[in-house]
């Protein structure tokens, strides 16, 4: 009986030796840059988007959606700590295309490593990079020119392109429509969105945190605005792009980080 | 009335334990004693150390060596879009297990699994195989009545163990919708078990509750801690050299969250309760059991896994 009673005890002093040990990464300084991932994942309502699907709105228009496109920029990263890395903004406009899968996630790079909590970007090209000129735009112009995001010089970019068909009651027919956003006589019609994460994005030199962001279509013409396609099915200038504009505040939510 | 009884007397075992050691004599029924024991280790689903709630099912005698298969289905969704895709998965264990007495109230067991898993994706089946992670628990048999002397006859033990992590944890599976889609969970584990079995003549009620403790491994993911409990009422039936043991009962498994980089992952905590049936058959040194286990009801990964069943068989060899 001694014996095995000696045999349990060095089991347990065994296990609770083991169990006391203190893991210290928690007081390890973080140094170093990282790179983190945008994922836009575009969704319709609470379903996975589809191109060339019928979706049914609350104004009962059907669509069938055939391109989205949209422009998104000046991203600005925010530590638990409460300071913010604005990523360099000569990097920071991107078209995320629906239809090229690569484009749907934004790789940044060179971010000093640490706890990020939110995100900041803008959905558009800000009115102070538009009055840099041509010159000022960089690459990007050429970018946006081949992706048919941009009018012309003059009247600036699209910020939101998203075209289809739809039905309704009084179009029975599939009719064509496009909606267009981008600065008008009246409103620039830039926006910008910003994210709490709901766990933390642990950018490390060994840790490349991938961001789940869901982008709701459906909330650019079905949202706290209805944008009805019956009564005109071009939308790209007007008092309506400012409706979508503040539909856009409700477009997108994150889902989850992933730190791996 | 009937619990403060068994306190004090397993108080008094306690106090007596040196003296109680010359009183104890041999008990002819010892052997069947440990019929059912469930000592669950399952890691979440795949990577279990001996699979799922199938428990440790000891056979008709403490001292043995088997084999042991046991199939767990699942399937489930990354639980994006109300439209995700539901996916099968198919879990596989084939387990080598021994139990040796190395006293006669302290028994150790050892469990050496090797899984096939393979689950559905969009872009067709994924299959991991590998060496599982091996496990290790002594268990000590704090309290036994003696069969002629009571009318019930109770054994209690308890233990601890330890989980190797022999199996390979691959962190890029982790992030994928079952985290637990792999052959390891790459940490140290420490397992701490208790056994109660009640009888009354050829019935019985075979009780246990264990709790497993999770490290983080090398890959700084930690699985969360888990409890397992099962009952299971039983009816030893025997005639010359053949026996059977018909059993019924319940087990249940309930799961903390993960961790990574010390941070809390949502939806990976849940539980399980599963119904079960079995048997096992003994002819001299050999034994055949078998047993189904079908969910009563779950809430898995925020509801991204679902637990379709599980069964398993096994052989061994009385040493």
């Amino acid at each position: 009986m001694k014996f095995q009673l000696k045999n349990i005890l060095a089991v347990m002093a065994i296990a609770v030796t083991l169990f006391s040990c203190s893991n210290d990464d928690d007081d390890e300084t973080i140094t170093g840059n990282g790179n983190l991932k945008l994922e836009f994942d575009n969704v319709y309502k609470s379903a996975n988007f589809a191109f060339n699907t019928n979706y049914t709105n609350s104004n009962a228009e059907v669509v069938t959606v055939s391109k989205v496109k949209y422009i998104v920029s000046n991203i600005v990263l925010t530590k638990a700590d409460g300071t913010t890395f604005i990523y360099p903004k000569n990097q920071s406009y991107f078209i995320v295309d629906e239809l090229t899968t690569t484009t749907l996630t934004l790789n940044l790079s060179n971010i000093p490593a640490g706890n990020y909590t939110k995100v900041k970007y803008g959905i558009g090209v800000d009115k102070t990079q538009w009055e840099a000129g041509a010159t000022g735009q960089g690459d990007f112009l050429a970018t946006a020119q081949t992706a048919g995001m941009m009018w012309s010089w003059s009247a600036g970019y699209k910020f939101v392109a998203f075209e289809g068909t739809f039905t309704s009651s009084t179009v029975p027919t599939a009719t064509q429509f496009k909606l267009h956003t981008g600065q008008t006589g009246t409103d620039y019609n830039y926006t910008e969105v910003t994210l709490d994460f709901p766990e933390n994005a642990l950018v490390r030199t060994t840790i490349t945190p991938q961001v789940h962001i869901m982008a709701d279509l459906s909330q650019l013409i079905d949202g706290t605005n209805k944008i009805n396609f019956s009564e005109s099915a071009t939308v790209m200038g007007g008092a309506k792009l400012a409706l979508v504009t503040a539909n856009i505040s409700s477009m997108f939510t994150i889902d989850h980080v992933h730190n791996d | 009335m009937k619990k403060y009884t068994l306190l004090l007397v397993l108080l008094f075992q306690l106090a007596n334990a040196t003296e109680k050691d010359s009183l104890n004599t041999i008990n002819p029924f010892t052997k069947y004693h440990s019929f059912l024991e469930e000592e669950d280790f399952c890691d979440v689903c795949g990577c279990s150390a001996s699979g799922g709630s199938m428990g440790f099912a000891s056979m008709l005698n403490s001292n043995f060596v088997g084999i042991r298969y046991f199939n767990q289905q699942y399937k489930s969704t990354d639980g994006l879009y109300s439209n995700s895709p539901w996916y099968k998965e198919n879990f596989n264990t084939v387990q080598v297990w021994g139990r040796i007495p190395v006293s006669e109230k302290v028994q150790v067991s050892a469990l050496l699994p090797y899984h096939f898993h393979a689950r559905e994706t969009a872009t067709g089946n994924k299959i991991i195989n590998g060496i599982g992670d091996i496990t290790v628990l002594a268990m000590y048999r704090l309290y036994q009545t003696h069969k002629d002397s009571t009318f019930l006859v109770h054994t209690l033990q308890l233990g601890g163990g330890i989980k190797a992590p022999t199996g390979k944890f691959n962190e890029a599976n982790s992030g994928s919708i079952n985290p637990s889609f792999q052959v390891g969970t790459g940490s140290w584990d420490y397992l701490l078990a208790t056994e109660y079995v009640v009888k009354r003549k050829q019935f019985g009620l075979n009780s246990m509750l264990n709790y497993v403790i999770k490290t983080e491994n090398q890959k700084s993911y930690r699985f969360g801690n888990q409890l397992n409990y099962a009952g299971t009422f039983f009816y030893l039936y025997e005639k010359n050299s053949f026996s059977i043991v018909p059993q019924l009962g319940f087990a249940g498994e309930v799961y903390e969250s993960n961790y990574q980089y010390n941070q809390k992952l949502r939806n990976t905590n849940g539980d399980i309760l599963f119904g079960k049936l079995g048997f096992e058959v003994g002819k001299d040194r050999f034994s055949f059991g078998a047993n189904a286990m079908l969910p009563i009801n779950q809430n898995l990964t925020g509801g991204n896994v679902e637990a379709n069943y599980r069964w398993s068989v096994n052989l061994n060899y009385s040493l």
